[in-house]
């Protein structure tokens, strides 16, 4: 086990240091906004440390439920991710094979929305 | 933009580049000044201040850049001749000068280089741009309208054509991502299942949005970016704009944050004579999400795959949800 700072926190601590220490001595325009997107990528970091693991257990099932698979769901965090890819690899088959699942708009909505949570949550909240 | 080939220091370029800008402006120049600009993802973009016998001209260098130009894309050759053809039509664009074939191993041209603003969101926010704002939709349109006239014979080396054509393109691209996006595939299925039939086909811009138009105070000054040039239907054209990415936060205005459609709309109509409805642009709008969505993650492939290292391009990838949402959204709406 490592010692603090945890991966969030270390995350935190570099996106916090190009906030405050390295953007406001920057002028040229086209580093600034590199350096702006190099912190926002850090703060998906975060978010996805944070949430991402449940997250992927709520697509996986989801899935399972629209493609009618009634094995259970891996425990294992990366057994867990190959199974999402796989599902999705076939829900994405059967809609370009025109046997698209019954409730397949609302799944995606939903799984959707929790990608933004984690890549862009300023973003999903314009839709409120 | 890329860290895996960097780009050359004004001094390395300005050699070859002053070799080449003689046939065109004559023996007796001289670089005064040579600055990369903020560019696209692709092109590198240098302003070049040129002292010749008439006073200095403020001219833009645009040249490739690290990348393979990806499908669908022009050459700058192609890019320049297009240029010059819009120009001959009347559309407001920087006035090209001449295509310089390569310099240090990679294709340029130059044009004028144009003043006002092309950050969407300050066009969309701007205070001082309110009245830019109020005449953007019609001169928006005007210039579409002109695009569109332009004789397809003209630019024989345009690609596309058709709804089908867009969605087959599209479709390749998703194939060419490793991964699957159930998303974008409910997406492709909806448009494939209501293409229009091909009509008409006219030339168009590819990318006339907020953002690719230099805009001063009193409105719309040039035409930008024509790299996407290619033929097709025109609604695709006019429909681009309403795209959500393009309303830079400024939502509730449809059309790229600054108004509404139906004006835009209708003024098009009334000057191409054509009858496009508020239908097919819902139709194409749908489309232009889709087109976004695959850009944004075959951006970030261009990262992956080191081809160009780029941390804005590798965010990319992540933002592509930003437009899938958006697509879903409107298939809802749709349905």
């Amino acid at each position: 086990m490592q010692d603090r700072p945890d991966a969030a926190e270390l995350a935190q601590a570099v996106r916090e240091f190009i906030e405050t220490e390295v953007l406001p001595g920057i002028d040229d325009p086209r580093l600034r906004f590199r350096t702006l997107v190099a912190a926002n990528g850090l703060g998906i970091l975060e978010r996805e440390i944070a949430l991402g693991a449940p997250l992927v257990r709520r697509e996986v099932g989801s899935l399972a439920r629209l493609l009618g698979h009634a094995d259970p769901l891996p425990d294992d965090p990366g057994e867990l991710r190959r199974r999402a890819v796989d599902l999705n690899r076939e829900l994405a088959q059967r809609i370009r094979a025109g046997d698209t699942p019954e409730g397949a708009l609302a799944h995606l909505v939903a799984t959707v929305a929790d990608k933004l949570r984690i890549a862009s949550p300023r973003y999903l909240e314009r839709y409120r | 933009m890329s860290v895996g080939a960097p780009p050359l220091s004004a001094s390395t370029l300005s050699v070859e580049l002053r070799d080449r800008l003689v046939p065109i402006f004559g023996a007796d120049i001289a670089i005064e000044q040579l600055a990369l600009l903020a560019g696209g993802a692709s092109k590198e973009a240098w302003a070049l201040d040129l002292r010749t016998p008439q006073g200095t001209r403020q001219l833009l260098v645009r040249r490739a850049g690290g990348g393979v130009i990806h499908q669908g894309t022009l050459t700058l050759e192609d890019e320049h001749r297009l240029l010059e053809v819009a120009a001959a039509a009347g559309v407001r664009v920087p006035m090209p000068c001449g295509y310089l074939g390569e310099i240090v191993g990679r294709p340029a041209f130059v044009s004028e280089r144009v003043s006002g603003e092309t950050i969407g969101r300050r066009i969309v926010q701007r205070p001082e741009l309110a009245d830019a704002r109020a005449v953007l939709p019609a001169q928006m349109a005007e210039e579409l309208a002109k695009i569109h006239a332009i004789p397809a014979e003209r630019v024989p080396f345009l690609g596309g054509v058709g709804a089908h054509d867009v969605l087959g393109r599209l479709t390749n691209e998703v194939d060419h991502l490793e991964d699957a996006h159930p998303a974008i595939e409910l997406g492709l299925a909806w448009a494939r299942g209501r293409a229009p039939e091909r009509n008409e086909t006219v030339v168009l811009h590819g990318d006339l949005r907020v953002g690719n138009l230099a805009v001063t105070a009193t409105g719309l000054g040039h035409v930008l970016d024509w790299e996407f040039g290619h033929r097709g239907d025109p609604a695709e054209d006019v429909a681009w704009p309403l795209v959500r990415a393009w309303r830079f936060g400024v939502d509730q205005l449809r059309l790229g944050g600054i108004g509404d459609v139906e004006p835009y709309l209708e003024r098009y109509n009334a000057l191409t004579g054509r009858h496009i409805t508020l239908a097919s642009l819902d139709y194409w709008e749908i489309v232009g999400n889709l087109k976004w969505a695959i850009g944004a993650l075959t951006q970030s492939r261009r990262h992956l795959s080191g081809q160009q290292r780029s941390v804005e391009l590798a965010v990319l990838g992540r933002l592509a949800a930003e437009m899938e949402f958006e697509l879903l959204h409107l298939l809802e709406r749709a349905a």
